[in-house]
């Protein structure tokens, strides 16, 4: 097992440095930071200034190097934008951000699980016809219209939840809905196939023919086995959520890494998307891992191999 | 039965919701005398001398003064922590500062100050977003009085008085002792009637007026107690939370976007002049290409009169924005070209062509970042005389990366002059031999520009300006396309002067009674 972590994580820093070469590289063929940090009506003196303080005039592999040197140090570097360290700014917003996402996925495990379950118990029945169709409607609703229609519905119309911003628990109830209903459709199918499959195989007849019934059945036998292929999901579902909240954070104004992210590409912010990319990397790979471990848990057969 | 049991579910909710007290109180608005203003991009710093942003500068508009102020009636240089001034020489300027001025910290405003913002300013060490201009012109800042300066120019520069109205606010003596400012949490210490009371980088910024603020300046008795700014990106959000009282005024809107929501309830609209233009630049030079057709006069002349200049600026801009002739804004001094003007027809853009040498056009590629909607009527317009554009509409980052490498055949861009009312504040941003902007080559207009702005006699930069234009004019370096409309939405509750210039003025606002 130790073999195969350590393996995951040579791969992923392999891929997480690729990346930010990549992205470095691209964010200096394409833009010009000097001038948008600048500003776009800046003057040529002001540009030139800039390109010389930040080091935009020496070569880009000296820049790229010197950036991940400062990194395998644990120092980030300094935020071009914000002029401040990133790992401040990163700290910042990461609070946002794993709240949401942990929020999001609570709203996604309480509508998707138990629909799931209810359409896996009673196939071709209302209740699943009605958990498909909600799982379509939640596929087919984009983010941001699902989120303007809530600002509309529970905070213009009836002023139940600020628009926007970050500071109460109360504005994250409708981003964290936007968020958890996108991935719903995906762990609501799951559940049910997973649970259908499991619920038609032999070991739980002979558990009902022990005398299991109910929900003592499907919670305690059934569900255990049904949830491998769940945890993997939600552990990506996860990923998304703590990566790439952009739509939502932008939407509801939140300050979280996912509108940092952007803000920080529309402003050729270097050192910033750097360390983002690396972190959200990092992040996949870390739950994609913890979600192996955890099948591994539930199942022993995994863990032997 | 099941009506009963209906009722009571429904008022056990209710009561749930009063409980939790899930109403939304009001932030915004008259009751709480609290100006809640959006701004699109967030701000990372308070202190003016290190940010270049627009919104910067309307929040340091109520946080600081300069010596000089831009008035907002006649946008002209008077005189605001300045109580009077003098020209010695063409590169000497005696400033007599008024007594009494406080800043936020109880401290008075003195020479030493005024001095020490300005030789912090030529430290190159100090790395203000302000430095590289500065330097440019100041030789040095002397105290000649507890209330007297003297500034030494390197050269003579006529908007000297201008950079100290918009660039430099002051600053008490040892502000920076420990470096640059901190852009978490600062506290600013300014002689701006708002003094700041919170401020965290890219969020929110609270302001409240200023008891000891000086009886003397334009500036005195600001009506509203408290500003707010809150940091929005999405206008559709900002928008919302107009609507819902959470913010009482957006800037910036788009003009179709101000045509629907104004019909709302709890919405106006304001709209007004701004000295921003738009304008298209074809690569005469022939950087992007030695063999591109816009190095052929004939070929940038076609351009000029196939473009429906009128129609664009009436149907799609709309508002207060009006079609300009040259390359400045007609609200600013020396913008008084007489050169040739290219009325829209598509015959004569025709004809043109095929006396270049293109009967029947050539394909370019049209680079933009704002107004899609504009760089699709100009593509549009193009086509008609039968140029085949390829329209790459990207992100700004991206274009002045672009642009600034001398790669763009032709690109429809704006500019804002800082909201200056000066010609020098666009000439020589775009023509000036060093600009990344300037896609003429052409040497003697340079130089003409350089004149200009080191001209301090009035007729005389108003003689350099009109001969530049007219070069810019006859050789058709560019497309003038428009003055832009400004569109505010605000509550109705709330009086605000729109501004001349594009930069609101927030002190100037009011609560109606």
């Amino acid at each position: 097992m130790l073999n195969y972590v350590m393996r995951r994580g040579f791969m992923a820093l392999l891929v997480a440095l690729t990346v930010s070469f990549g992205t470095f590289a691209l964010f200096h063929f394409a833009t010009d930071p000097a001038q948008t940090i600048a500003g776009e009506d800046a003057p040529q003196e002001m540009v030139d200034d800039i390109r010389e303080q930040y080091g935009f005039d020496r070569p880009l592999s000296a820049q790229y190097f010197s950036w991940l040197g400062g990194v395998l140090r644990g120092d980030f570097g300094e935020s071009f934008f914000w002029k401040q360290p990133v790992v401040e700014l990163i700290k910042d917003h990461v609070g946002v951000t794993v709240t949401l996402a942990l929020s999001s996925l609570s709203v996604t495990m309480l509508i998707a699980l138990p629909l799931g379950i209810g359409a896996a118990l009673r196939p071709n029945s209302w209740m699943d016809r009605f958990a498909l169709s909600t799982a379509v409607s939640a596929q087919a609703i984009p983010n941001f219209w699902l989120g303007l229609m809530l600002i509309i519905l529970f905070a213009v119309t009836f002023p139940i939840f600020p628009v926007s911003g970050d500071a109460t628990w109360r504005h994250f109830v409708m981003p964290a809905f936007v968020l958890g209903a996108s991935s719903v459709p995906a762990v609501m199918r799951l559940t049910r196939t997973g649970l259908l499959d499991v619920l038609a195989s032999d070991y739980i007849r002979t558990a009902r023919a022990k005398g299991f019934i109910g929900y003592r059945l499907v919670l305690q036998q059934a569900l255990r086995n049904a949830m491998l292929p769940i945890v993997s999901v939600l552990a990506v579902q996860l990923g998304y959520k703590l990566g790439g909240s952009v739509v939502t954070e932008s939407v509801f104004s939140m300050n979280g890494l996912g509108r940092l992210a952007v803000e920080s590409i529309f402003n050729s912010d270097i050192p910033t998307v750097q360390s983002l990319i690396l972190i959200f990397v990092m992040t996949f790979v870390v739950l994609t891992l913890a979600a192996d471990l955890i099948n591994a848990w539930l199942d022993p057969r995994i863990r032997m191999g | 039965m099941k009506t009963r049991y209906s009722v009571q579910i429904g008022a056990r909710i209710a009561i749930l919701l009063a409980a939790i007290g899930l109403t939304v109180p009001a932030t915004a608005g008259q009751s709480d005398d609290t100006l809640v203003v959006a701004l699109a991009k967030p701000l990372t710093t308070v202190d003016r001398l290190y940010s270049v942003q627009r919104e910067g500068l309307i929040v340091s508009r109520l946080t600081d003064d300069g010596l000089f102020f831009v008035d907002p009636d006649t946008l002209e240089f008077v005189p605001l922590a300045a109580e009077s001034y003098e020209w010695v020489t063409d590169t000497e300027l005696d400033v007599t500062l008024r007594d009494g001025i406080a800043f936020h910290d109880g401290s008075t405003l003195t020479a030493e100050d005024v001095v020490y913002t300005f030789e912090w300013v030529l430290n190159e060490d100090s790395d203000t977003s302000r430095g590289p201009v500065i330097r440019s012109w100041l030789e040095s800042v002397e105290k000649t009085g507890p209330l007297e300066v003297r500034f030494n120019l390197k050269l003579p520069y006529p908007m000297a008085l201008r950079d100290m109205a918009v660039s430099i606010p002051l600053r008490k003596k040892g502000t920076y002792s420990d470096g640059g400012p901190d852009s978490g949490g600062q506290v600013l210490n300014g002689i701006g009637p708002y003094r700041v009371t919170d401020f965290s980088a890219g969020r929110d910024i609270v302001l409240e007026r200023f008891g000891d603020y000086y009886e003397a300046s334009p500036k005195v008795n600001p009506a509203i107690a408290n500003i707010k700014f809150r940091v929005i990106a999405d206008q559709g959000t900002q928008q919302a939370e107009l609507l819902s009282g959470g913010i009482d005024l957006m800037m910036g809107v788009a003009p179709d976007v101000a045509d629907n929501v104004q019909y709302l309830p709890n919405v106006a609209r304001l709209e007004g002049n701004d000295i921003r233009i738009g304008y298209i630049t074809l690569d005469a030079a022939g950087f992007s290409d030695p063999d591109t057709p816009f190095t052929n006069r004939k070929v940038r002349r076609a351009v000029n009169h196939a473009i429906n200049r009128e129609e664009i600026t009436k149907y799609l801009m709309r508002g207060s924005a009006e079609v300009v002739d040259f390359a400045c804004h007609p609200r600013q001094f020396g913008c008084n070209g007489e050169g040739p003007r290219y009325e829209f027809d598509p015959e004569k853009a025709r004809k043109l062509l095929t006396e270049a040498g293109y009967p029947d056009g050539f394909s370019f590629k049209l680079w933009a970042y704002r107004e899609k909607i504009i760089a699709e009527a100009i593509v549009s317009d193009l086509r008609e005389v039968g140029l085949d554009v390829d329209l790459r509409f990207v992100k700004l980052n991206v274009f002045s990366k672009v642009r600034n490498d001398k790669d763009m055949e032709a690109f429809f861009a704006s500019y804002g002059s800082g909201g200056t009312a000066d010609a020098s504040a666009s000439t020589g941003v775009h023509f000036a031999a060093n600009s990344a902007r300037n896609y003429t080559g052409d040497e003697a207009l340079a130089k003409r520009v350089l004149a200009a702005e080191q001209t301090i006699n009035p007729d005389r930069r108003k003689r350099l300006y009109r001969e530049a234009l007219n070069r810019i004019a006859d050789q058709a370096y560019w497309v003038p396309m428009f003055s832009y409309s400004q569109n505010y939405l605000l509550s109705p509750e709330l009086e605000f002067p729109v501004p001349k210039d594009g930069v609101p003025r927030l002190w100037q606002a009011s609560w109606r009674e």
